[in-house]
């Protein structure tokens, strides 16, 4: 993985020393809120219901076991012995206080990371596929690329005060992993006919409020031009986007209310102008170093076929939680952070600390944190399967339900966030409880379950199959019911299906959505492909059959 | 009925204007007529340079949270209703308190 | 960067200098000025403020970056209204020299705020060396005192003619210290021809590698006939190096870098005792390792001095055609670039450096790089 230099670090420790100035100068009254906020909020402290909140960067969702175990012991020094993994790649910490974060930050340089931009109005946290570097249907290892997007969206002078946030993913793979196509700017790395690298982009999707699956408009941008193009898309976003509207200020407003093609010339139009003057191209030499920093993954010692013993719950844990790798003899292992019944995400200090020991011991010395707020183990030896599992199931990692119906993404919703209108984490811990119980779980196979508390959409439930969004109806929270939003390859905004439930019926009209999909379907079928075909009718039926 | 809530500067925990200062027992807040809610307020607010963060009205019946705000309030009061916080005493998420 | 108090002093707003062709105007606009608007306006004008409604809206940070990296504007800007001294970092990175802020600013708040950090990512309009430079083209014998009056000058002499960075150069930073390095190539006559019209007196080194071509030799004494070069000194490589490292001759075939080391880099260490400067002719376009080039810069021990750092191909040729200068005869054949023969073809695709090291994968010699980089070792004379 990537490690600073002593311009990176220097760099970090700055911003550690300038945000501990920024706090005096807030609690000397020297700043108002008005004018803290916005700074507070670039170093990722919200001020939620209960207390501050610390958003932590997880650059692309990368972690060593050194990182891991520090994030473990914030949880414990300064909050309450927890922290929660989010669906971009950050760890929250819910309960700190104002005045130790800039400690807490210190901590966090101390292991090359930070809560730079992790929110506000500017370039978040890079994302990517959680699997890169490890993935069968890799076309190249994307985190390189997502480190040069990282230092070169770090303090960018321009882009800090943008219309709204923005945020990057980028995949290399064959299958996206990353959902680039509901981000302000997706990249999927290719190759053209050369066999050069270089990538697609599409910029101007979206979550939220008006939910945008991005368009192409460039299929193939060589690497070294990577940063001029970006520059081009910010540039024109920063003069243009709307800023009257907050609701209607993010770039895919942008580019739907141009259309793609006047974007595309807007943005073609920059570039030119911009690439012209060359310094944003990128030197090779400065490629090859940032990706000597992400070697080939290990060999496994042995690629001899592994004797598993017979007991059941590893083999169905392996079903699920094992996922396959380049290398013969390695696996990649999905470490579930969705008990049944439990707080999609959160982990403790002490299951922190394990999973930095495990990824010490058999991982290589990598954690991944996912999109659907889990840990993986990108690189593990299939010898080394069994007694990962043993060790997770000791701290309660070892649910064998990774992407199923039960692998439930939720925002904190209104338990913590002060935009929530409705709770999303008792309703995921229900559904999870009661899916579990009914025995549906093997049979139904792959279904994405997500929820948000309200329409800003943290927990993503625009792109899941079954999304579970909640509203406040004149003090009393309703959950409405979306179906057919996909992060994928085929990617799709769900559609909402008719009028909100009370949370109380929630879990079993979402039963009778995957009984309705067993009976429905033909051999083989995924739910979203069944859907598909047969349309929501039959869907929206068993939601209100009870009603 | 009104309360002034908010939340302190220097650790963001919630609490209640007690007409002389802030306390984070909610039966320490002061219970304010409709009308004369704004002008403690603008009272209240003052603090806001260097104690307590965008100190704001809620509706309350007595000393607990009522209205349309209540659900929100309630939560604010009393922490999240998931089970998180049992963490703190050490147990595994999805074991039995 | 400076800190106006009161709001600075007034400038005329944009609307009232419609119509009218005032010159050397003080003009404040808003920060969301269509960026032609603003330029039309920076053509004239020796002072620009762009106003921030709201510290929120950083449209201005984009307005002021192009009108220093697109429209050229070297006069002073300002930035006026509602900024925040956390904002004033990025104001500095993006071309502004002052700030006039609404709210008050104590002078602690100013310098954290100014000196916010010593690390860039971006290649921005104050010139500062990013790490992505800084790690590609390390030079860590550089000390503070070099890089504070690099800064100074590159500051001072941003926007300025190319013939006053040389006069500058030649009678007040490096007098009797600088000398003019040429290859006597495709454009070296513009550098030349510079230097001749501030004084024909300032040293001409050139490296005489051995291989060149006999059209270069021929070109080099038509331009010091014409233009007058009093004091052109030419520099070989050592007789004894070359006859052990390259008994045959055929090195440029079997290690062009070893090559480039014995007959450019190691000659050329040797003959510059006694400058602290050079004036070269680079121009940012020729390369893409030189599209940052900076006016002045700092390379192993010695200042190098780009008067033409940011003149495009087509101010080349103008300055050829104005000029009447003589062209060297293998441009006309189709050459570009010219070094020397074995390591030199003609190009096809129009980069203005394309038919050097064809087929290799190599962009500069080494004389640009830090010698300590460089491939090949520099060996000290004595």
């Amino acid at each position: 993985m990537y490690q600073y230099d002593e311009y990176d670090a220097t760099l970090v420790r700055e911003r550690v020393e300038q945000f501990r100035h920024q706090v005096d100068r807030r609690l000397t009254g020297r700043l108002t809120e008005d004018q803290f906020k916005p700074l507070r909020l670039m170093n990722g402290v919200y001020l939620q219901l209960h207390a501050y909140m610390l958003r932590v960067a997880i650059p692309y969702g990368v972690l060593s076991g050194k990182q891991m175990r520090t994030l473990g012991h914030i949880a414990r020094r300064y909050d309450r012995n927890y922290g929660h993994f989010t669906t971009r790649q950050n760890i929250q910490y819910n309960w700190p206080a104002l005045v130790d974060i800039p400690d807490i930050l210190g901590q966090l340089a101390d292991v090359e990371m930070h809560a730079i931009q992790t929110s506000g109005n500017c370039i978040r946290n890079v994302t990517s596929d959680p699997y890169a570097g490890a993935a069968a249907d890799e076309i190249e290892d994307p985190r390189p690329w997502c480190e040069i997007i990282r230092q070169w969206s770090t303090f960018h002078p321009e882009f800090s005060f943008l219309p709204r946030k923005f945020k990057i993913a980028v995949t290399g793979a064959a299958e996206d992993r990353a959902a680039i196509r509901a981000h302000d700017i997706g990249l999927k790395v290719v190759k053209n006919d050369a066999g050069e690298t270089g990538f697609a982009v599409f910029p101007g999707g979206g979550q939220g409020r008006t939910p945008r699956i991005a368009p192409l408009i460039r299929e193939f941008l060589p690497v070294q031009e990577l940063l001029a193009y970006l520059t081009a898309i910010l540039r024109v976003y920063n003069l243009h986007g709307r800023r009257d509207n907050m609701y209607k200020a993010r770039i895919k407003i942008l580019v739907e209310s141009l259309g793609a093609d006047e974007f595309r010339r807007q943005v073609e139009e920059e570039y030119e102008k911009i690439a012209a003057d060359g310094s944003l191209a990128l030197p090779d030499e400065e490629i090859e170093r940032i990706r000597g920093f992400f070697p080939p993954p290990p060999q496994a010692e042995s690629a001899e076929p592994v004797q598993f013993s017979d007991d059941a719950d590893f083999a169905l844990w392996r079903k699920h939680n094992v996922r396959p790798h380049k290398v013969a003899g390695l696996k990649s292992v999905v470490i579930s952070l969705k008990p049944i019944g439990g707080t999609p995400g959160d982990a403790t200090s002490e299951q922190m600390e394990a999973v930095a020991d495990l990824a010490e011991q058999y991982g290589f010395d990598e954690v991944r944190v996912t999109m659907e707020q889990n840990l993986i183990l990108p690189h593990v030896r299939e010898a080394d399967l069994e007694a990962v599992w043993r060790a997770l199931a000791d701290i309660g990692f070892a649910t064998p339900n990774a992407y199923t119906a039960t692998d439930i993404v939720a925002c904190p919703g209104l338990d913590y966030c002060s935009l929530a209108n409705a709770r999303s984490i008792p309703i995921s811990q229900e559904i999870s409880t009661r899916l579990d119980k009914s025995g549906l779980i093997e049979d139904v196979g792959d279904v994405t379950i997500k929820i948000s508390g309200c329409i800003n959409a943290c927990g993503h439930h625009h792109i899941a199959h079954i999304g579970v969004l909640g509203v406040d109806k004149k003090g009393e929270e309703f959950y409405q019911i979306t179906l057919g939003g996909s992060h994928s390859d085929d990617a799709d905004i769900g559609s909402i299906v008719g009028k909100g439930l009370p949370g109380e019926d929630v879990p079993a009209a979402i039963e009778r959505i995957l009984r309705a999909y067993l009976a429905t379907r033909s051999d083989g079928e995924r739910f979203l492909d069944t859907l598909r075909r047969v349309g929501e009718e039959p869907f929206k039926e068993a939601i209100y059959e009870a009603a | 009925m009104k309360m002034i809530s908010s939340n302190k500067l220097t650790d963001g925990r919630v609490i209640f204007w007690t007409g002389a200062g802030w306390s984070a027992d909610m039966k320490d807040g002061k219970v304010l007529e409709d009308d004369a809610a704004d002008a403690e307020l603008e009272a209240a607010l003052k603090d806001e340079a260097t104690e307590v963060v965008g100190p704001y009205l809620i509706a309350v019946d007595g000393h607990d949270p009522a209205g349309r705000e209540r659900l929100r309030e309630t939560i604010r009061l009393t922490g999240p209703t998931t089970g998180s916080t049992k963490y703190v005493h050490g147990i595994k998420p999805g074991t039995e308190a | 960067m400076r800190l106006l108090e009161n709001g600075g002093d007034p400038a005329t707003p944009l609307e009232s200098l419609a119509g009218t062709n005032q010159s050397d105007v003080v003009v404040e606009m808003p920060g969301d000025t269509p960026f032609e608007t603003a330029a039309d306006i920076a053509a004239r004008a020796s002072r620009i403020d762009i106003r921030f409604p709201k510290f929120r809206d950083g449209r201005g940070f984009s307005l002021g970056a192009m009108l220093r990296e697109r429209a050229g504007f070297t006069g002073e800007m300002r930035a006026v209204g509602d900024v925040l001294p956390d904002q004033v970092f990025f104001l500095k990175r993006v071309g502004f020299d002052a700030v006039a802020p609404e709210a008050d600013i104590n002078d602690e708040e100013w310098s954290q705020a100014v000196n916010a950090f010593t690390v860039v990512y971006q290649p921005a309009a104050d010139g500062e060396e990013t790490a992505i430079r800084k790690r590609t083209a390390p030079h860590g014998d550089q000390d503070r005192e070099v890089q504070d009056r690099l800064k100074k000058l590159n500051e001072r002499y941003r926007g300025a003619s190319a013939q006053d960075i040389i006069k500058a150069a030649w009678t007040e930073l490096f007098p009797g210290r600088l000398a003019v390095m040429s290859s006597f190539g495709a454009e070296a006559a513009v550098s030349l021809h510079l230097a001749a019209s501030v004084d024909p007196n300032i040293p001409v080194l050139f490296l005489d590698t051995e291989r060149h071509f006999a059209q270069t030799e021929q070109y080099r004494q038509t331009l010091t006939d014409k233009l007058g070069l009093k004091d052109v000194r030419i520099i070989k490589p050592d007789a004894e190096e070359a006859a052990e490292e390259d008994a045959k001759g055929d090195l440029w075939r079997t290690d062009p870098d070893a090559c480039c080391a014995l007959r450019k880099v190691r000659p050329l260490a040797y003959a510059l005792d006694g400058y602290d400067a050079l004036i070269t002719g680079r121009k940012r376009f020729q390369a893409s390792t030189r599209m940052r080039l900076p006016i002045f810069e700092y390379l192993d021990g010695r200042y190098r001095v780009n008067p033409m750092a940011d003149w495009a191909p087509e101010q080349v040729q103008a300055y050829f055609k104005e000029h009447d200068l003589p062209t060297h005869p293998l441009v006309d054949l189709g050459y570009n670039s010219i070094g020397c023969w074995p390591c030199t073809q003609p190009s096809s695709d129009g980069g203005v450096r394309s038919g050097r090291w064809a087929g290799r994968d190599k962009t500069e010699c080494g004389i640009h790089f830090s010698f300590g980089d460089a491939p090949g070792k520099v060996r000290r004379a004595g």
